[in-house]
């Protein structure tokens, strides 16, 4: 059974989303910076993490429900931000290091601090997160402002107190996780027994424990001997919800492999193998791009999974390696286009998924800002965009239709107008509640479901 | 003859791809390289399968006609060794024989290479290419279709650059016979032409495409700023053990081995298209150049691609086709 926690609507009924908020400059002219390249929402759902390709990390906060400000239920408003990673120079080979955030993990809360892992392409780090709403005053050694006494001035002794200040909120870097990563990591995923993490890379994927940061173990390596023979590299890693020794890492390949850490050290042979057959009808030059796997998640439930490829999403059932359970079409009208998209490198876009509280829905983005979520209660689908000019408070959200062929209906959109630049790569669902996060570019919208 | 032209359009836009990698910021991304060079060896099979009189030079060793296809949902698939093996020794011997006649308009004697080509495979290609695209490299296309029978001989050159590249194989290459051009353009230093040239007689043939990854070796033999310069001869394979020897450091070494494939494309990507690319590549921003100082001047040096422009037919040709033909 689903894991959705309160306030979440029995499964299958039709959501029907309204905008909430959007975060981010309205700017046409978009630095690249400031491009979001993470969103993932905390286990309680009241925080939300963004980063950026600047290598900054923004975390909203969502308000208490107020009486009072009955309009502000629910808002999400800056908390911390703070810089994560910076660029750095890697002088032995001669290669910049991006700043960019590649992704967010947050830790179980266990005290009044909340700890989230970012990472770039090379360096894991764990910051924490905290508040201060009071202050120390009086001491002796320095005065108010900080300045240094004169130890042979002060004839009395007085102990501080703390007086109430504004709230703050500091982030500071707990742990740096660095040097174990040759490739570009794609993935961190934290245990279900929080105290390890994994992190992936193209050809290896790494364990950790949250403590320790001077060595790893390498779990997987698929790196062969020979690299004129790389056939395939890891694309994404994630461990089982809730069995700490399961984890699953998806391939450029389209295939899905699980892992058992309890059956041997290095887990380079799988427990399971996921793969569905390839269509020999469908087949191109582009087949092998597309059916790489840009993003795996579990369901809550860790009974199922979902994988992302780049024209469809798929829900597997964990105990059947031979096919999907589900296939929905993300936007089959690009498959004609595939040659375009490969020339303006957009076919190497990759693309996330995730699952609502209680694994009755799923969600994806596309093209054009738009955004697809898939009831598999109903079978139904629906397209929605991500756009300023549906941003009034509340206001629905209008389905949206591709047109593929033939006469274009009013409202309909059709493939060759699509907006290729305004890609919608990372979306995040609220655990238990319907309201969901949206990364347009540089723009971070949140919808929330009308009966939430 | 759409699925050529579209093949060659992909073949240009994934050359493009995987130089302008290069220079990207944060390295080289291991994965989309090893997409697009699947990509490249797909569109570079289809367009080498394609029925095109000259292009191979069957010559009396009578190179087989390339594998026929594999199973239909494979068109494009590896050997599951992947990208190192070594081409047939029939493709090796007949090379020599080729070498000659490089003028002859070859269409006697190719084999009709496409004839064997199963009709599923490259019409399941075509089901996705667009017509449109095709027309309008339509009249690239004519361009270099005339010269390129002629050229046929030179352009199984270059074309072996892309081939199949173990290590093994290099000393069983040198005896091609490629005139070893004293017509380097210049600001190339003469080095290693012959080793792409070697490979010419296209090992696709007789085995699933070997994507542009296997370069790294033949670039390490050529370039490898210690090595001699660039000789293909039947000793080189000892030149590698100075690039091997930098992959004993534990993760500098491992990334040496993915950097140094891509990068080992690049390196024939830029002998084949000769002196235009060349200038480009010592002007290389240093926030993207890669480790691999010695390597950089390699692929200038070592310029397989030379021998093919040396024929003047070749040489009025603008680089992009004449890569496409030496393909």
């Amino acid at each position: 059974a689903g894991a959705g926690g309160g306030g979440c609507p029995a499964g299958g009924n039709d959501f029907q989303w309204c905008f909430s908020q959007v975060k981010g400059a309205i700017d046409e002219d978009v630095a690249e910076a400031d491009i979001i390249s993470t969103v993932e929402f905390n286990y309680s759902g009241d925080l939300l993490a963004t980063g950026d390709k600047g290598g900054r990390v923004v975390i909203f906060q969502r308000e208490q429900e107020n009486k009072s400000r009955p309009h502000s239920r629910g808002e999400y408003n800056v908390y911390s931000t703070f810089q994560s990673h910076e660029p750095e120079f890697d002088y032995l080979k001669s290669l910049e290091i991006e700043e960019k955030i590649n992704k967010i993990r947050w830790l179980p809360q266990q005290n009044a601090a909340h700890f989230l892992l970012s990472t770039n392409d090379k360096t894991i780090k764990l910051w924490k997160i905290s508040e201060r709403d009071k202050r120390a005053e009086g001491y002796n050694l320095k005065d108010e402002d900080g300045r240094l006494r004169d130890p042979f001035r002060i004839t009395a002794l007085r102990v501080p107190i703390l007086k109430p200040m504004d709230l703050m909120v500091e982030a500071s870097p707990r742990r740096i996780f660095a040097n174990a990563h040759t490739y570009h990591i794609n993935s961190i995923s934290v245990n279900s027994d929080h105290e390890t993490y994994l992190s992936a890379d193209d050809l290896r994927i790494n364990l950790w424990h949250l403590e320790i940061t001077d060595r790893s173990f390498n779990i997987v390596d698929i790196k062969p001997a020979n690299m004129e023979e790389l056939t395939e590299v890891i694309t994404a890693a994630e461990f089982h919800p809730h069995q700490c020794n399961v984890f699953v890492y998806s391939s450029s390949k389209g295939t899905i492999r699980l892992c058992d850490m309890r059956s041997s050290a290095l887990c380079d042979r799988h427990s399971k193998f996921f793969e569905e057959p390839e269509d020999p009808s469908s087949r191109s030059f582009f087949s092998e791009i597309i059916s790489s796997i840009s993003d795996v998640k579990f369901s809550h439930s860790g009974r199922y999974m979902m994988t992302r490829d780049y024209l469809s999403v798929k829900v597997w059932d964990l105990n059947m390696e031979s096919r999907p359970v589900e296939t929905h079409q993300v936007h089959e009208y690009l498959r004609s286009k595939l040659c375009s998209l490969y020339e303006n490198d957009c076919i190497f876009d990759k693309f996330e998924c995730c699952w609502n509280g209680s694994d009755s829905a799923i969600m994806t983005g596309s093209y054009n800002n738009f955004f697809r979520m898939f009831d598999r209660d109903t079978r139904r689908d629906v397209t929605l965009e991500a756009s300023r000019e549906s941003s009034k408070p509340r206001a629905s959200l209008k389905p949206r239709k591709v047109c593929t062929g033939g006469k274009r209906k009013k409202d309909e959109i059709s493939v060759d107008s699509l907006d290729f630049n305004k890609k919608i790569l990372h979306t995040a669902w609220h655990p238990a509640d319907n309201v969901i996060a949206v990364a347009a570019t540089n723009n971070l919208y949140i919808f929330q479901d009308k009966i939430n | 003859m759409e699925f050529k032209l579209e093949a060659h359009r992909i073949v240009s836009i994934s050359l493009g791809k995987i130089y302008n990698s290069r220079v990207q910021r944060g390295g080289i991304k291991l994965h989309k390289n090893l997409l697009v060079s699947l990509v490249l060896r797909s569109a570079r099979q289809v367009y080498l399968s394609d029925p095109c009189p000259g292009l191979y030079l069957a010559g009396p060793a009578g190179i087989p006609a390339p594998p026929p296809q594999q199973q239909p949902g494979e068109p494009a698939a590896g050997p599951p060794a992947g990208w190192g093996e070594p081409p047939p020794p029939v493709a090796r011997a007949s090379w020599p024989e080729t070498e000659p006649q490089p003028e002859r308009p070859s269409v006697s004697h190719a084999p009709r290479v496409g004839d064997e080509v199963p009709v599923t495979t490259v019409t399941g290609v075509g089901d996705v290419l667009q017509g449109r695209e095709a027309d309008a490299t339509e009249a690239a296309w004519s361009r270099v279709e005339r010269p390129r029978q002629a050229a046929a001989g030179e352009a199984e050159g270059p074309a072996g650059g892309w081939g199949v590249f173990p290590e093994g194989s290099l000393a069983a290459r040198r005896p091609c016979g490629c005139p070893l051009g004293g017509e380097d353009p210049p600001g190339t230093p003469a080095a290693t032409p012959r080793t792409a040239c070697c490979c010419a007689p296209r090992p696709a043939e007789d085995e699933p495409p070997a994507p542009p990854a296997v370069c790294p070796r033949k670039r390490g033999a050529a370039g490898v700023g210690g090595g001699p310069a660039g000789c293909p001869a039947p000793g080189s394979t000892p030149l590698k053990k100075p690039r091997r020897n930098l992959e004993q450091p534990p993760s500098g070494g491992e990334d040496d081995d993915a950097e140094e494939m891509e990068t080992g494309n690049v390196a024939n990507l830029i002998s084949i298209f000769g002196s235009s690319f060349s200038g480009l590549l010592r002007k290389s921003p240093g926030g993207g150049r890669e480790e691999e100082e010695g390597e950089e001047s390699g692929p200038e040096a070592a310029e397989p691609g030379q021998i093919c422009c040396d024929k003047p037919v070749l040489r009025d040709m603008n680089p992009w086709s004449t890569a496409i033909v030496a393909f």
